[in-house]
């Protein structure tokens, strides 16, 4: 019974893995909850800078804040990638890598350098791949996005755009719109687009109130518009995590599916090797004893 | 009575009523009550303290704003104390 050992074998190689798909599945589940809810908890301080943001900025402001300047012509912009650590997430990471490199064409084609910033093991990989130089990378950002992450990631950014050395921030992230779609989306987040008034997620933003503003309305925006860019960042980070590990729990969910279906078809297989064995063991039997009587 | 939050990028530190505010602006303490008119003012380094609830935070920069007795504190470095 050659073939049924062989079968035997198999059934419980795919068995084995589909316990390690469904376990993935489960445990990408609760990390996403965990994400989504952080994602959730991001929004009201979101909510709050835009409101008080978009109330105070008025165009005339705009010349005197060296973040809101528009770049006639940019000769360098920086695009910060956000990739996982880890793989096994279905398309994400390729996804991700294929906004990345529209972007970044996109800017070259205009004649602009573009600096390429990665966050995530699997971007580093891919770049590295196809021997582009990294203007920085690192791998530390992990399912915990702090603000603290988000800061060290733009503020240098930030003092270099100030500087004049840079002409634009983008940023390459996966938008979590919901747990079963996380689309990449690349954000511009310098120079900074001023929140306007009106109604976001269904919040009134920039009510105009006669504010008494301490000190005045600029030192207030030049405090908070840096924060508003920080904060960009921060919701990128926590919306590609809650994005990373929605799409791995349906990669594993498809996977642990998979396994059930090729399950099904080998048990079958094997069954049937069975009783074609057994059927021909009782005719040889049967034609045996014939013979004897015979 | 005020309503009171304390954001910060990650989360809602707090979030409830108290009958005052006091708060470390730039320049000095600034104490708030209610019927206090709009305003916004950046924070400096200090605590904030919730009166009636008794909560208090370590804050650092950021800003705060009232409308209608509503008080908002946000700010990227709040920790309780």
């Amino acid at each position: 019974m050659a073939k049924g050992r062989e079968l035997k074998g198999r059934i419980k190689s795919v068995e084995n893995t589909r316990k390690i798909t469904r376990t993935m599945e489960m445990v990408a589940t609760s990390k996403m909850k965990r994400a989504q809810d952080r994602v959730v908890a991001a929004r009201p301080y979101a909510l709050a800078l835009a409101d008080v943001i978009s109330s105070l900025y008025s165009p005339e402001l705009a010349e005197r804040f060296p973040l809101l300047r528009q770049p006639t012509a940019p000769r360098r912009v920086a695009l910060i990638v956000l990739t996982s650590n880890r793989g096994l997430a279905g398309g994400f990471n390729a996804n991700l890598i294929k906004a990345a490199r529209v972007q970044i064409a996109e800017i070259e084609k205009a004649g602009t350098r573009v600096e390429v910033h990665v966050i995530g093991k699997k971007g580093i990989g891919y770049f590295k791949y196809v021997g582009r130089e990294l203007a920085s990378q690192r791998i530390d950002v992990t399912d915990r996005p702090t603000a603290e992450n988000a800061s060290e990631i733009v503020d240098a950014l930030m003092a270099e755009y100030i500087a004049g050395e840079l002409d634009g921030v983008y940023v390459t992230y996966a938008k979590f719109v919901s747990a079963l779609s996380t689309p990449p989306a690349t954000e511009r987040i310098l120079p900074v687009t001023p929140p306007t008034a009106k109604s976001k997620e269904g919040v009134a933003v920039g009510v105009q109130h006669d504010y008494l503003l301490y000190p005045d309305a600029e030192a207030i925006l030049t405090e908070l518009l840096p924060s508003y860019v920080r904060n960009a960042v921060y919701r990128a980070l926590v919306e590609t995590v809650a994005g990373e590990q929605s799409a791995r729990r349906t990669a594993m969910k498809n996977a642990t599916d998979n396994a059930g279906d090729i399950l099904n078809v080998l048990r079958r297989t094997y069954n049937r090797a069975r009783q074609a064995q057994i059927t021909q063991e009782i005719a040889e039997i049967v034609g045996g004893a014939a013979a004897l009587q015979g | 009575m005020l309503t009171v939050s304390v954001i910060s990028p990650e989360a809602v530190l707090f979030e409830g009523q108290t009958d005052s505010v006091v708060a470390p602006a730039f320049d000095g303490q600034v104490g708030i009550l209610t019927g206090h008119a709009p305003m916004v003012t950046l924070l400096g380094t200090g605590e904030l303290r919730l009166g009636g609830a008794g909560k208090r935070f370590q804050v650092e920069g950021g800003f705060l704003q009232v409308v209608d007795d509503v008080v908002r504190v946000v700010t990227e470095h709040a920790k309780a104390m």
